[in-house]
């Protein structure tokens, strides 16, 4: 099998190599004709924060992975990017890789399902621009069911995998709804308006910004439909959150153990979590000695990522198991592609040489004789391909040894010459015993 | 009959451990097949104790509701039957475990020490001694469940202050969930220990002469009676919610067993019926 690719991935180049190959939609729609015109016939482009990957059938036996490198560079400079940054694939290789990426196995975070979409999406441009035929088609079938099937089959995409998710995760494991809470986000940075997000999309019914420069609170607030707390009198106002996530740059505590103390008086006793994300903390982890207050930092939320992080990591084997399954029945589908036109020419030229000798006899006896004969050397053909026809499709379909199929089919068509058809049809050098 | 029956009785304590089985296996394994199967074990240990139930209303010629040791098996059928109830409507399966070991001990207690053949009172054999007994024992084996939620309430409580995040915190519902079921529980066991002390204040002074209301297993119940509604009535205006919560209805709990045993021991009064 001729298929090839090239990757560039978490595995292989930093993060900013990566953002700075990284191709928009538009570039892909620019560079899909280049990689036609040049390289080949048939192929997919798939390029994420993570990973560029192209993959492809050369359009002829002296293109390699280099050439194709040479495309990449050559239509997005990046400095500091040579070959040592790439992974190259071949053949069952090819496949199989591509295979894990849409399985998610190969992915920065295992099982982050981003990638099935991404994946699809890149297999269907290529379709769209005329850049995939028959046999990227079938691979991105492939592809998409080992997508389906890993999530199905498998518990690859399970569990928090994330601080900011870990921390829901604990929430959800207090709040029975998230409807009739508030919460609280102090810090309006990345890691804030992650947790701000993942609360909002969680359905909280109130959600609040607090950040030391109000601007940039209000500019979360605005994004996610909350309101602005006044980072100086957070202390007033916390009792009125069930949920407080702390995710300041701040260097000392914003919330002493008295401050907490307070507000659960306020609070009457009602439960509240504080979800501290921030590093250096930003709230003495002495209030986790609080009746009623659930306190977890850094450290405890990464005791989940990293568990279900190893849970992940334990499902590979079955991922791969998937995998296997879908390439062999791809390799069985490929092989059968040099075969079945092999069993055709192969029945055909029978099928000729007896049309043509029962044609010689079709006035020389009656018609019903003409029929027995008709039928009867259908059978004697029949009988006679039907056990190398029957060889010849078992060969191909098992198994991914392409090769084997592939010398097969090449004996026959030599054997019986079928690749020149009109030297076939003559029958003028062959005597009544059928010799030469 | 009776052979039957004493089978009856042996099986039932294995049934329950079969289907405690399935719910613990399913509560540390997350058995894929037990998830929904574990279901139909305690339906079908249910209907087995119900049969058992019957039989022996049959052979005895009264409801089995006259010595402690079948009280002790109505008792387990009663938790066993309220729990199901509360998993179908709730679809929390979660919780099993934490509860069918009541039925399973009662039971066993109930099969080792029941008597089949004894002398009784004719005056147990009518129909508001029945309702009385009845509800009373639906009422205690909803506490008993509500005790069972408190339980689970303090072990994910401490899981989640303590960031561990261990079997506890993955099989069982949130704490809010527990902290509803909980009230719930007690709320039942409450309406239904009020209608089984309706029933035996009309009842009771008619049919038995030596009627007191000092009766010591009256004084325990009307005293576990209020100290449940208290809590309710508190629970209800958000005065006592959460943890403390789940600390009341766990000392209440221990208070109504702990006046069951020595009202059923030490104190004995006209409620001792056998004798």
């Amino acid at each position: 099998m001729d298929i090839i690719g090239i990757s560039i991935n978490h595995k292989t180049a930093s993060i900013e190599l990566r953002e700075s190959l990284h191709l928009s939609q538009d570039e892909i729609l620019q560079f899909i004709p280049i990689l036609k015109q040049t390289v080949f016939s048939e192929g997919y482009v798939l390029s994420t924060c993570n990973r560029t990957e192209i993959f492809g059938i050369p359009k002829s036996g002296k293109i390699t992975y280099r050439d194709i490198q040479k495309n990449l560079l050559e239509f997005k400079k990046v400095d500091g990017l040579s070959s040592e940054h790439f992974l190259n694939y071949f053949s069952c290789g090819a496949v199989k890789h591509v295979l894990e990426v849409a399985a998610s196995i190969n992915s920065l975070i295992i099982g982050d399902s981003q990638i099935h979409g991404q994946v699809k999406d890149a297999f269907l441009l290529s379709e769209d621009l005329g850049f995939s035929k028959t046999l990227m088609h079938k691979l991105f079938e492939s592809a998409v069911r080992v997508g389906k099937r890993t999530i199905t089959e498998t518990k690859i995409g399970e569990g928090a995998v994330t601080i900011s998710y870990a921390g829901i995760k604990i929430l959800e494991k207090i709040f029975s709804s998230f409807e009739t809470k508030a919460a609280l986000v102090i810090g309006a940075g990345e890691t804030g308006e992650l947790a701000a997000k993942h609360l909002r999309e969680n359905g909280i019914g109130k959600l609040s910004i607090s950040n030391r420069t109000k601007l940039k609170a209000e500019i979360l607030a605005n994004k996610l439909n909350g309101d602005v707390i006044e980072f100086n009198n957070i202390k007033e106002s916390i009792h009125k959150f069930d949920i407080i996530v702390s995710a300041t740059s701040a260097n000392g505590y914003i919330l002493e153990f008295d401050d907490v103390k307070k507000m659960m008086k306020e609070r009457k006793g009602k439960m509240c979590s504080i979800l501290d994300i921030a590093l250096p903390r930003d709230v003495n982890p002495k209030v986790v000695d609080i009746d009623g207050i659930f306190y977890s930092d850094i450290d405890s939320l990464n005791i989940i990522v990293n568990e279900n992080l190893k849970n992940r990591e334990s499902q590979i084997p079955l991922v791969n198991d998937i995998i296997m399954d879908e390439m062999k029945s791809f390799f069985k589908w490929y092989n059968t592609l040099n075969i079945v036109p092999t069993i055709k020419d192969f029945r055909d030229f029978f099928e000729e040489i007896r049309l043509d000798e029962i044609e010689k006899v079709r006035y020389k006896i009656h018609d019903y004789e003409y029929e027995k004969v008709d039928s009867m050397t259908k059978r004697i053909i029949g009988r006679i391909l039907h056990n190398p026809t029957w060889n010849l499709k078992r060969i191909s379909e098992t198994g991914t040894n392409f090769e084997e199929a592939k010398i097969y089919s090449d004996v026959i068509r030599e054997l019986f010459n079928l690749d020149n058809k009109p030297e076939n049809n003559s029958d003028k050098d062959f005597d009544n015993n059928g010799a030469k | 009959m009776l052979q039957t029956m004493q089978i009856m009785s042996y099986s039932l304590p294995v049934l329950y451990f079969i289907t405690f089985l399935a719910y613990l296996y399913d509560f540390m394994n997350e058995s894929k097949f037990l998830h929904n199967i574990k279901r139909l074990f305690l339906f079908l240990t249910l209907l087995f104790h119900v049969v058992y139930l019957v039989e022996r209303t049959f052979y005895l010629e009264h409801l089995p509701i006259v010595t402690q040791y079948e009280i002790f098996s109505l008792l387990a059928f009663a938790i066993a039957f309220t729990y199901f109830l509360i998993e179908l409507l709730s679809d929390i399966r979660g919780t099993g475990v934490f509860i069918l070991i009541f039925p399973l001990f009662f039971q066993t207690k109930s099969t080792i020490f029941i008597k089949d053949v004894y002398l009784v009172n004719s005056i147990l054999q009518n129909y508001p001694l029945g309702t009385h007994v009845i509800t009373a024992i639906l009422g205690f084996s909803a506490i008993s469940i509500s005790a069972a939620y408190a339980s689970m309430y303090f072990l994910l409580y401490k899981n989640i202050k303590a960031n561990k995040f261990n079997i506890i915190f993955k099989r069982l519902p949130n704490l809010e969930i527990l902290d509803r079921l909980n009230y719930y529980s007690i709320l039942i066991g409450f309406i239904l220990l009020t209608i089984a002390i309706v029933i035996g204040f009309a009842w009771l002074p008619s049919a038995f002469p030596g009627f007191s209301y000092f009766d010591p297993k009256i004084v325990s119940t009307m005293i576990v009676w209020l100290i449940y509604g208290v809590g309710i009535v508190l629970k209800a205006s958000k005065n006592i919610s959460g943890k403390s919560f789940a600390k009341f209805s766990l000392y209440a709990f221990l208070f109504s067993i702990l006046s069951l045993v020595l009202t059923g021991t030490i104190l004995s009064g006209f409620h001792d019926f056998v004798n």
